[in-house]
């Protein structure tokens, strides 16, 4: 841990205190340059430009929607005003009518009389009157011409040809009559209104030159400013029936609305086109608006998003920078643990030697992470008379340096076994070579001299807990004199125990790893395995050491453990 | 991280002061094992440098010590005349009685 954590500390002393920084200074992989520069070129990333996209698309749509409205509106908006002009041509009839009609009237009942004709449409007529020009006709007489004229000669008087046809329709007719275009002498129309039903009677006949070109503006304060229009007679669109417009160009384009009015026996008709947006300058800029605004916002959302996705992108590399990066620690740490468990195993023995009258079985557990190689062992080895000696052992700390005293005093055991192999004499023998004044470690060891025949077991422990010895029924720990560990001082004269062994008796010896628990004294520790392998005692030492592996066998992080197990078949 | 250290953070404090009559003491408390057992060894090192006669080693605090914490201290031991150990608690005495250093690791004389 603490090699950890100075490690850390040297990570966040990385020079920009990114931890993508601290991840290259640790010597790791560079990630993708992506990662690192501004890209040399700025490319909008894909989602970006969708976001932008469907921005547009958006803006389109609602641009569209507002034209539609906006078109839908104005060609409404013309439908209205076109009646309404339309409306007020109507409503011009009688102001022409009435007199002509009241003229008729009083030329019945006067007999044509000129005078009194005269006195009576004069008000009507002249610059800025009704008319420019009024006359009464003789009906039925065999030359057609007028008998009385008010104002301007009627053209309709030079053109008998016309006047002629003109009056044989009127006469039968009880309305207000009206001429085609008159074009000579000057361009004209003209009204008619006779008294119906009374037969050579009288005719008023009004003229009126059309403008020059046929052209009339609206006043600029008129009601229908916003209006350009023109003005035919009957239902025609022709350019001959026009009677005035205040168009230039012909023939009409773009938006226009027409309304047919009756007028007298005769109709016209009336296109209007706008000058200008009718529902208003606002909302008729309002489709440009949106563009305006849809084209910024989509713009924006398209940077933003730009942004977010490349942050995302960003934080999507980091993650599998530092994914990789923990798989490649992972991996390395597995590899160590690995050579570890293989370092270690390989210290200890292969398999154990057959024993005739019991039955062994042992096992190291390392310890369950870490990457260091444990100091515990154990051994079984046949010594002389049909004994055989059980060496069982901790070297302090973990590492390599451990490892290797382990095996030293492993192999130093067996070697000192081999010449003598009383237990006391060989740990005092263990501790003479090893040079006390070096404290870096020490060691416990029990060390344990087994009669099979005799039933009898003698054990010395330097440091090292004593085993437990379960009969027939209960487990009890081996009485004995602890002595010190190996490693603490030299010539120390160890003291052995001599017990003997009930018949199938089991003997369990181990680390402490097995009863070693942070959070409890060793006492409860060591009644657990006396409890848990006493319970067990009838199984094969093999099944016995599986249990107490899967049952008791420290989950310290740092702690392994070596348990043998003895068995007397008899 | 759990993986790669290897090990729980056990925690230790250490503490080095004079006791009233004058002799140098180190109070260890939290949890005393591998990971941790170099702060206590280079504690004591920086007393055993003046070369002391007595060294108290107060365990009031220390709630538990490994083989490797066993280890700082019989190292103490050799370096430093008497060794006493204060209030240890019942479970580092037990580690130390099931060890065998009773005798190497005395309790301060009372």
């Amino acid at each position: 841990m603490l090699a950890m954590s100075s490690r850390a500390g040297v990570e966040t002393r990385g020079p920009s205190g990114g931890s993508l920084a601290a991840v290259r200074d640790g010597g790791w992989r560079a990630p993708p340059s992506t990662l690192v520069g501004a890209a040399s070129r700025w490319r909008p990333s894909r989602v970006a430009t969708v976001a932008f996209l469907l921005g547009l698309l958006v803006t389109a749509a609602f641009s569209l929607t507002s034209l539609w409205l906006y078109d839908r509106n104005e060609n409404r908006l013309l439908r209205l005003r076109a009646r309404e002009v339309g409306s007020v041509l109507t409503a011009v009839v009688p102001s022409i009518q009435t007199p002509l009609a009241s003229a008729a009237e009083l030329a019945d009942a006067t007999d044509g009389d000129q005078r009194r004709f005269r006195a009576f449409m004069a008000p009507y007529v002249g610059t800025g009157r009704q008319f420019a020009s009024v006359s009464l006709w003789r009906l039925g007489s065999s030359r057609l011409a007028p008998t009385a004229v008010v104002g301007a000669r009627p053209a309709l008087a030079s053109l008998p040809a016309q006047a002629r046809k003109f009056f044989a329709h009127a006469e039968r007719s009880p309305r207000l009559n009206i001429t085609g275009v008159l074009t000579a002498p000057r361009p004209s129309l003209g009204f008619e209104f006779s008294t119906p039903g009374t037969r050579h009677g009288f005719a008023v006949y009004a003229e009126n030159p059309l403008p020059k070109d046929r052209r009339s503006g609206l006043a600029r304060d008129s009601a229908f400013s916003d209006l350009n229009y023109a003005l035919y007679l009957g239902h025609s669109r022709r350019q001959a029936d026009l009677l005035v417009t205040s168009l230039h160009r012909f023939p009409i384009r773009g938006r226009h609305a027409s309304a047919v009015v009756p007028f007298g026996d005769s109709t016209f008709t009336l296109v209007v086109t706008p000058n200008g947006p009718l529902g208003g300058r606002p909302f008729a800029s309002l489709p440009w608006i949106i563009v305006v605004v849809g084209v910024l916002i989509s713009l924006a959302a398209a940077l933003m998003t730009d942004r977010l996705a490349r942050r995302r992108q960003y934080a999507e590399q980091l993650t599998g920078v530092l994914d990789r990066v923990a798989a490649e620690n992972h991996q390395m740490y597995t590899e160590q643990r690995g050579i570890a468990q293989t370092l270690q195993h390989a210290l200890l023995p292969d398999a154990l030697p057959e024993f005739t009258g019991l039955r062994v079985s042992a096992r190291y557990i390392p310890a369950a992470s870490g990457i260091d190689v444990g100091g515990d062992w154990y051994d079984v080895v046949a010594a002389d008379n049909g004994r055989l000696l059980l060496v069982i052992g901790d070297v302090s700390g973990h590492g390599l340096h451990s490892a290797t005293t382990m095996a030293l005093l492993r192999h130093a055991s067996l070697a000192y076994a081999a010449e003598e192999c009383r237990p006391a004499t060989v740990l005092a023998k263990l501790s003479d070579f090893v040079n006390s004044d070096d404290h870096d470690y020490f060691a416990t060891v029990l060390c344990a001299l087994i009669d099979v025949r005799a039933h009898s077991l003698t054990i010395a422990s330097a440091g090292h807990m004593a085993p437990l010895l379960i009969d027939g029924e209960r487990g009890e720990y081996v009485k004995t004199n602890v002595n010190v560990p190996i490693g603490v001082t030299r010539d120390f004269d160890y003291q052995e125990t001599t017990v003997s062994v009930p018949v199938k008796s089991t003997l369990v010896a181990f680390t402490d790893g097995l009863v070693e628990r942070r959070t409890e004294i060793l006492d409860t520790g060591l009644a657990r395995l006396r409890d848990t392998a006493t319970a067990g005692r009838r199984l094969a030492p093999d099944d016995l050491v599986e249990m107490l592996t899967r049952d008791l066998a420290s989950k310290d992080h740092n702690d392994d453990t070596a348990i043998v197990v003895i068995q007397w078949e008899t | 991280m759990g993986d790669l250290a290897g090990d729980r953070a056990a925690e230790v404090v250490i503490d080095t002061r004079t006791d009233a009559a004058g002799v140098p003491l180190i109070a260890v408390s939290g949890e005393l094992d591998t990971s941790n057992v170099a702060s206590l060894e280079a504690a004591i090192a920086s007393i055993t440098a003046e070369r002391p006669e007595r060294l108290i080693l107060d365990l009031s605090g220390l709630r538990f010590m490994d083989s490797a914490g066993i280890s700082v201290l019989i190292g103490a031991t050799a370096k430093v005349e008497a060794v006493y150990l204060r209030n240890p608690s019942p479970a580092v005495r037990r580690v130390i009685e099931l060890t065998g250093l009773t005798g190497v690791l005395p309790l301060e004389p009372s």
